[in-house]
């Protein structure tokens, strides 16, 4: 990483991004987060979609609507490789073992 | 910020791996007696929380552009919003017009469906009070020329957390015990 890079990261400041002052993504995303909330109600309340799949499109839904949210409401996607690593990776750990936790109640479940 | 807000999220990681434990323990999830949780309400409240989310990224967007009234009026809408997601939940645990689910038999310690709802939807609900607050106090700041871009910059960091954590517990707390009638 260069030094100006490493001061951007410090800085984490978007200010300077031209695209990051448009409108225009920030509707979009919101109309997108707005459609994808729909998309959990009408989920839960068909009530015609298999249990297995309805709990993996929830679960895929709210992923997608926290990585919106985070890429284009917390700016992430406009900064720096170093910080969008320093943010996603220790969030892995959760994930992975939330994941072994429904495995491990799939597994319990089916024996 | 960033650090911070890493720091609050394995907190509220760690209360949803929580309720996810209890949940795999405990069948039926919810005992009898226990009212359903009204995913209609709540899904309002999501889509006042994601507005809320919008116009604090548009407020800073104005500051960045120099149209400080624009942002300052933002700002405003910001707060009322969350102050607005707030009432809600005060509705949704106590009742304001209508019965809220402690009136409906929902106690807190009398199950773990109730107990970690209270917790996680409380934590939630706290983050969003002193995030009401902190919107307050930076409008009062910028309106009076102390408060640059960068700080709305930052209080906007703390703000969509809120929206991006609650994008979770809508799931894992509302939407998916659903599933099982729950």
């Amino acid at each position: 990483m260069t030094d100006p890079e490493i001061g951007r990261a410090r800085a984490s400041s978007v200010g300077h991004v031209p695209a990051a002052r448009e409108r225009a993504p920030y509707l979009v995303a919101f109309a997108v987060l707005v459609a994808l909330t729909l998309v959990e109600i009408g989920v839960v309340k068909s009530g015609g979609i298999p249990h297995r799949a309805a709990v993996v499109a929830l679960i895929a839904i709210a992923t997608a609507k926290a990585a919106l949210i985070a890429l284009f409401y917390m700016h992430l996607r406009y900064e720096t490789r170093i910080l969008k690593l320093t943010v996603l990776a220790p969030l892995v750990a959760p994930a992975v073992y939330g994941l072994l936790l429904m495995l491990d109640a799939a597994w319990r479940h089916m024996r | 910020m960033w650090i911070f807000l890493l720091s609050d999220a394995f907190s509220f990681g760690a209360l949803l791996i929580a309720e996810g434990i209890l949940y795999a323990g405990h069948k039926p999830w919810r005992q009898p007696g226990e009212p359903e949780l009204g995913i209609g309400f709540t899904a309002v409240l999501t889509f006042i929380l994601l507005c809320t989310s919008l116009t604090n990224v548009l407020a800073w967007a104005a500051a960045a552009g120099g149209r400080r009234k624009q942002a300052a009026q933002l700002l405003a809408i910001t707060a009322l919003g969350g102050a607005v997601f707030l009432v809600g939940q005060f509705q949704e645990w106590f009742g304001i017009w209508a019965p809220g689910l402690l009136h409906e038999g929902l106690v807190f310690g009398q199950s773990p469906r109730a107990s970690t709802f209270f917790v996680i939807t409380g934590y939630h609900g706290l983050h969003v009070l002193i995030g009401v607050a902190y919107i307050l106090a930076i409008l009062v700041g910028y309106v009076r020329g102390r408060v640059t871009e960068r700080q709305i910059e930052l209080l906007g960091l703390y703000w969509c957390f809120v929206d991006f954590v609650w994008v979770f517990v809508f799931s894992f707390v509302y939407l998916l015990p659903s599933l099982s009638g729950a």
